[in-house]
């Protein structure tokens, strides 16, 4: 471990630092070589050290190669590997320190000696090995740019025909391992539900495609789950919302690039199956209105930022990164210490999708005398734009990453969902696609797949999913993967995303969460002297909702940065949120009464008004209530400063039936809290008596016989104007409903559920069948139903089913392991 | 939101404990957290906990610890020529003054030391919750990689003091909700540390027993009925035969976990309900005193690092726009008393010595100056004059990043220090020994036994405490 170096104070943090090295050697091997091995340390590094250290140290490595450590040596730099071990020949460092290659290195100096330079291709020719006992370093491996055909091994097991399977094959029969058994059909359903739809299997669907004799069955329910558009989409949103940094309502205020949410665009393009090249256009060269500008807008703060982290800057790292899995972001800030890429690097990339065509460097927040233009980070590839216009930078920069030549657009996305659906990518980490993959010929394949099916995800989905790579039994997931000598055993156990978790609530109670919604949409603003909406908030799937302390627990991310991989394992946070949190407790409560039909009915208000906001002002009403024989007056505090100091009222009240207008004040509710008194004459300068009260109110009026058919009057807040500004900040609703309200939820949602409702349930037998086939995807054994019956029971209601005891049935399943992994 | 969802998310809020045990088993277990690189030097530690009280939304420094020229109310007056709406008073110690609202804190100072000069980043256009994620990592938003609450660096670099209690404890800020509250979530996380190090979030120190037991609505009873039906399923399951063994367990595990620390003896710290009346009542100006009992409760408890708010919400508390004397009054009682209580608790306890307190602000105030000096823009919300007419424009209306004050007491800390000198006229500006963020982290960490160079790998990079590593902490400060 290096000592950390100095850094030019800037602006904003640039991670400027060390390079953590770990030079591993290999067992002893014993010297077999005639000519004695040579000492890497003692023989080759001093050369190095003394000729070449002074432009390929750590931090100057120029050409992006640095030669201080063996490991840097063996990783090469821009040009790629300088040392193939074995063969010194083929090796570049040799071409340069012989001038074979141009420039001769070291440049502008002397050449080295003949002995140094033998003893350099000895080294290299007996294996390049960092000791004399190590082994023969391995082959540098080398990211291509462009796709190979690899060709389709033979065939290894009679049923393993698919290019995947032979693929698959040949990995695991060269490693000696036998041909693998496949899942059951149920869970084989399971997972297949889950990777397409986020959802579980009903207890029908399982049972259906277990009774199917078909024997193309799985193909079969693969193309049904992918056909429905919608579902398939709604599932996807998550695992792109986090790619593309895309969160609906956060704005972190930017006076000049504010988040701006592509929500709408990303989900059609979802149900569109839009081909990923053209996807990926639209989000390097938005164009259209619909189209997704704010995705190369990014996460932008209120007031000025590090050169680093501009929105191009941004731009550049995030492209980068989500579509080529190359990772900018050490050099947005100074030629990278762990990698090839230099400063310039980032600040080309960027001129793509900045306002000016030149961008300044910055180093560490300092100013350069240096400028970069539009180019890419692989210069084969590099092409001029048409003009110095953003528009048509923009449109080179799109139609650079979805050249057909750069093949590292396919190549990344295509192990992005290998890693997503069998837990564990071909290259292991999907952000650095210069790592070697565990089958350079799959991921090629896979990719080439890709590319000659006009981008088509879902065919590519499709085909894992069909594999049998994607039947083997699931594998255990133990930390961090070994970086070296991966062997692909099996999909890896999965942990179920916050969203399947949540789903899957809504799915078997009908109870799903909610999405506030100002109105629901479709709906016109409410005319003026009309209420506000009387529904506010739709049942909505997981992803749609804001997250919460339960849905951040389990994983899912603040998308402030590109996410790659959720955190899988458990933690006790989590635990928390799950056993004690009162989200997961209300929302179990809440399922479990709708299950067997003994939700509290939530009625809607006759007429509701919000008066709140540093400028509130009141409202005034005329409604009819000739049908109403009650009237509950409701007034509620939703987020004032100091709620016992607002003082609403309902002003200028009348009831006007056949004898003219009565005033509510000359009523008797009888029910009421929190009337107030009051000496002031109200300041709206009516001779009614206003009905003063302290939220939260509720008054209730019988008006039975009498009757009226308007009630009508103002809604209003006795404060003088100067409290209520930025002291008070009012938050208070008023509502009036002719039948009881239920308290807790004053503006239910609208109906509409995301899914069909499932039946309601009432015999504790099916219920019990209910839980364990849907949560679980098997019938209970005769054990854990007599378990689970006797937890439903309801004590007090023989023969009933206790809401209380299925909402505990509910939640002990739900911890369990067999519903929470992907297996 | 209203009282009952602000009730409601004070319970749902509950993050995490991490008890040593559960922290070690679990995480190293995942092998997913970054690796630590520890610095050459690791400075010896004067204390073993933190408690910050954050003066959340720019508390004005000269409506409080550092005073200036007096001007009465009085409509005619400019505004430029009000530099503190507060007389000066003495406190125990001869050097130091303090504004009026302050004496009982002014009482305490002889146990800790003043910094009058903290200087905030300058980012042009103010956004609170931008200098709060700065203050609070280290680090000015956006990043290119999720930065953790110095709370969360303090838990993984240092472990829980008591197992049983979660190490980084943060009371009194509301994460959920709409505009600027929901920009506060960037910050009160683990980061890239992971969930286990994020804060455990009690929204309503009254109700800070909740989080130790079991969720409304359910009865002791039925908790324990509950988690015995699990346990039973749990035993009846086929073994081996539903996912792997290690993912199986490590959730089973973590489960137990939870049980354990809710179960603890230590919970009956959250319990301010066990607290004698005559100390609580103290204590009681409100959810910030209540917060500071809880705190002290906490600690000695064996939490870690425990940050008590005023609460940031926009336009109300130390954001003063408009009434500022006023605000400034009030807020004054809320922290008076309590503070003042805190450090004599702790101290009767012996332990303040090794328990490090901090007040500190994202930045300081001005009437005139907007950010930093020289600029002065006129408020976009809320409309003050240049003449004073009414009591609504007396006080400090703009933000102020060219000066504000830090206290700390205890923790190896100099008693009846002042470091750090401000100019007697306006702009007020500091003339003397400034004091950034990554310093006084350093600071911070230098008490707590951590060099400010110590480092995360992070995407095969360090990721320094202090920024680049170069946060020096400030020795003058320390006895």
């Amino acid at each position: 471990v290096q000592k950390p170096r100095v850094a030019v104070i800037g602006l904003a943090g640039c991670l400027w630092g060390a390079t953590i090295l770990t030079v591993t050697s290999a067992g002893p091997s014993p010297a077999q070589s005639p000519s004695p091995l040579i000492d890497f340390q003692k023989q080759v590094q001093p050369i190095l050290a003394e000729s070449c250290l002074e432009c390929h140290s750590q931090d100057k490595r120029k050409g992006g190669l640095s030669l201080a450590t063996y490991a840097d040596i063996l990783e090469g730099g821009r040009s790629g590997a300088i040392v193939r071990p074995g063969n010194s020949a083929g090796s570049l460092i040799l071409d340069r320190v012989t001038g074979g290659v141009e420039p001769q290195m070291p440049k502008d100096e002397l050449p080295l000696d003949d002995p140094q330079i033998a003893l350099i291709r000895l080294w290299i020719d007996q294996g390049a090995r960092a000791t004399p006992t190590s082994a023969p370093a391995p082959p540098p491996w080398e990211a291509p740019l462009a796709l190979s055909a690899p060709p389709v091994p033979a065939l290894r097991w009679a049923t393993w025909k698919d290019p995947i399977d032979r693929f698959v094959a040949d990995h695991l029969a060269t490693r000696k391992r036998p041909e693998p058994v496949t899942v059951s059909d149920a869970r084989f359903a399971r997972r297949a539900y889950l990777d397409l739809w986020g959802l579980l299997p009903t207890p029908e669907q399982v049972q259906g495609f277990v009774a199917d004799r078909n024997p193309s069955k799985r193909e079969a329910l693969v193309a049904t789950l992918l056909a429905d558009n919608d579902k398939y989409a709604q599932h996807w949103m998550s695992f792109w919302n986090d790619l593309l940094r895309n969160e609906d309502g956060v704005s972190y205020f930017s006076e000049t690039a504010g988040r701006k949410a592509i929500t709408d665009w990303l989900f059609a393009s979802l149900v569109s199956n839009m081909p990923y090249d053209q996807f990926v256009r639209t989000l390097l060269n938005p164009a259209a209105p619909t189209d997704p500008d704010g995705f190369l807008i990014g996460v932008n703060w209120r007031g000025e930022t590090s050169a680093a982290v501009t929105p191009w800057m941004q731009a550049g790292q995030n492209t980068a990164q989500i579509f080529l899995g190359v990772n900018l972001k050490c050099n947005a800030c100074h030629d990278s210490f762990v990698s090839k890429w230099k400063l310039k690097d980032a600040y080309a990339l960027a001129a793509y999708f900045s306002p000016e065509p030149k961008l300044r460097l910055y180093r560490c927040d300092v100013a350069q005398d240096v400028y970069a233009e539009p180019g890419f980070l692989f210069p084969e590839l590099d092409r001029s734009p048409v003009s110095d216009a953003l528009k048509d930078r923009k449109a080179t920069a799109a139609a650079i990453f979805t050249d057909p030549r750069n093949g590292r657009l396919a190549r990344t996305v295509v192990n992005r969902l290998w890693h997503r659906l069998l837990g564990h990518g071909i290259v292991t980490n999907p952000d650095e696609m210069d790592g070697k993959p565990w089958s350079p010929a799959l991921l090629d394949w896979l990719a080439s797949d890709l590319a000659a099916h006009n981008y088509d995800l879902k065919h590519t989905i499709r085909t894992i999913l069909t594999s049998r790579a994607y039947r083997m039994p699931a594998v255990s997931r133990r930390g961090e993967a070994p970086a070296r000598g991966y062997v692909f055993d099996g999909p890896e156990v999965r942990r179920l995303t916050a969203e399947q978790f949540g789903d899957a609530i809504g799915a078997i109670t009908g109870e799903w969460s909610l999405r506030p919604t100002p109105r629901p949409p479709g709906t016109p603003p409410p005319a003026p002297g009309a209420s506000d909406p009387l529904t506010v908030g739709l049942y909505a799937r997981e992803w749609r909702v804001a997250s919460s302390n339960l849905s951040r627990a389990l994983g899912r991310p603040i998308r402030d940065q590109v996410i790659s991989s959720r955190g899988q394992q458990a933690t006790t946070p989590q635990a928390l949120e799950l056993v004690n949190g009162e989200l997961l407790t209300r929302w179990l409560a809440r399922g479990a009464q709708r299950m067997i039909g003994e939700l509290p009915p939530e009625p809607r208000s006759l007429f509701n008004k919000t008066v709140a906001g540093r400028n509130a002002s009141s409202s005034k009403f005329d409604i009819d209530i000739s049908n109403a024989s009650r009237l509950w007056l409701i007034v509620d505090d939703f987020g004032s400063n100091a709620p016992e100091r607002v003082l609403p009222m309902w002003a200028d009240a009348e009831l006007v039936g056949p004898s003219g207008a009565q005033p509510l004040s000359s009523l008797t509710p009888i029910e009421s809290s929190n009337l107030r008194g009051g000496v002031r004459p109200a300041s709206l300068g009516s001779s009614v008596e206003p009905v003063r009260i302290t939220a939260p109110s509720r008054l209730v009026f019988d008006i039975s016989g009498k009757g009226f058919t308007r009630f009508r009057g103002t809604m209003a807040l006795e404060n003088s104007r100067s409290e209520i500004g930025s002291t008070l900040n009012p938050q208070v609703r008023f509502l009036v409903f002719d039948a009881e309200p239920n308290l807790a939820r004053l503006l239910p949602p609208a109906p509409d559920v995301p899914l069909p409702a499932p039946p309601v349930i009432t015999n504790a037998a099916d219920v019990v069948d209910q839980v364990f086939r849907y949560l679980l995807g098997r019938a209970p054994s005769v054990s854990e139903r007599s378990l689970a019956e006797r937890a439903i029971a309801d004590a007090a209601r023989p023969g009933k089913v206790s809401a209380e005891g299925l909402s505990d049935l509910l939640w002990a399943v739900l911890m369990k392991p067999e519903f929470q992994l992907i297996y | 939101m209203t009282r009952d969802e602000r009730h409601i998310y004070s319970r749902i809020s509950r993050r995490g404990f991490m008890g040593a045990t559960a922290s070690a088993t679990l995480a190293a277990l995942a092998g997913r957290e970054p690796a630590l690189a520890r610095a050459m030097q690791t400075p010896k530690p004067t204390a073993d906990a933190v408690i910050v009280l954050w003066m959340a939304g720019g508390m004005a420094q000269t409506e409080t610890f550092d005073p200036k020229r007096y001007t009465p109310f009085a409509p005619g007056v400019n505004i430029r020529d009000v530099l503190s709406t507060f007389p000066q008073i003495d406190t125990a110690v001869d050097h130091i003054k303090f504004t009026k609202g302050l004496e009982q804190i002014g009482s305490v100072i002889d146990r800790g030391t003043v910094i009058r000069t903290f200087n905030a980043a300058d980012l042009g256009f103010i956004l609170h919750s931008r200098h709060q994620y700065h203050w609070h990592t280290g680090y000015i938003p956006p990043q290119p990689m999720a930065m953790p609450h110095i709370g969360a660096v303090v838990s993984r670099t240092l472990g829980p003091k008591n197992p049983d209690v979660p190490a980084f404890i943060a009371i009194g800020q509301t994460v959920e909700g709409a505009g600027e509250i929901g920009t506060l979530k960037a910050f009160h996380t683990g980061g890239f540390l992971g969930t286990e190090h994020g804060p455990f979030l009690i929204i309503d120190p009254q109700d800070a027993a909740s989080a130790v037991r079991p969720p409304k609505g359910l009865t002791d009873a039925r908790f324990k009925t509950r988690r015995q039906l699990l346990e039973k399923l749990l035993a009846q399951e086929p073994v081996h035969t539903y996912g792997s063994d290690f993912q199986r367990e490590s959730l089973v595990r973590s489960l137990d976990a939870a049980d354990r620390l809710l179960n603890s003896p230590s919970a009956k710290a959250f319990d301010l309900s066990l607290e004698p009346k005559k100390t609580f009542d103290v204590y009681n100006t409100g959810r910030f005193g209540q917060g500071c009992l809880l705190a002290r409760r906490l600690v000695e408890a064996g939490a870690r690092y425990v940050e008590v708010t005023s609460e940031y919400i926009p336009f109300v508390y130390w954001d003063t726009h408009e009434h500022g004397h006023d605000r400034a009054e009030a807020m004054k009682k809320v922290i008076d008393a309590p503070i003042a209580q805190l450090i004599r608790d702790l101290e009767e306890r012996g332990l303040l010595d090794r328990t490090l307190v901090v007040l500190a602000s994202e930045f300081g105030r001005d009437a005139m100056t907007e950010g930093k000096v020289g600029k002065e823009v006129k408020d976009q919300a809320i409309n003050i004059p240049d003449v004073m007419a009414e009591p609504r424009h007396y006080g400090m209306h703009r933000h102020f990043t060219a000066a504000g004050s830090i206290l700390m007491f205890g923790g190896g800390i100099k008693k009846g220090f002042v470091y750090g000198k401000t100019a007697e006229e306006r702009p007020c500006t500091t003339i003397e020994n400034p004091v950034i963020i990554e310093d006084l982290h350093a600071t911070m960490y230098h008490a707590l036994g951590i060099a400010p160079d110590t480092s995360y790998v992070v995407e095969r990079r360090p990721v320094y405490v202090t920024r680049d590593g170069k946060g020096k902490a400030i020795r003058e400060l320390f006895a």
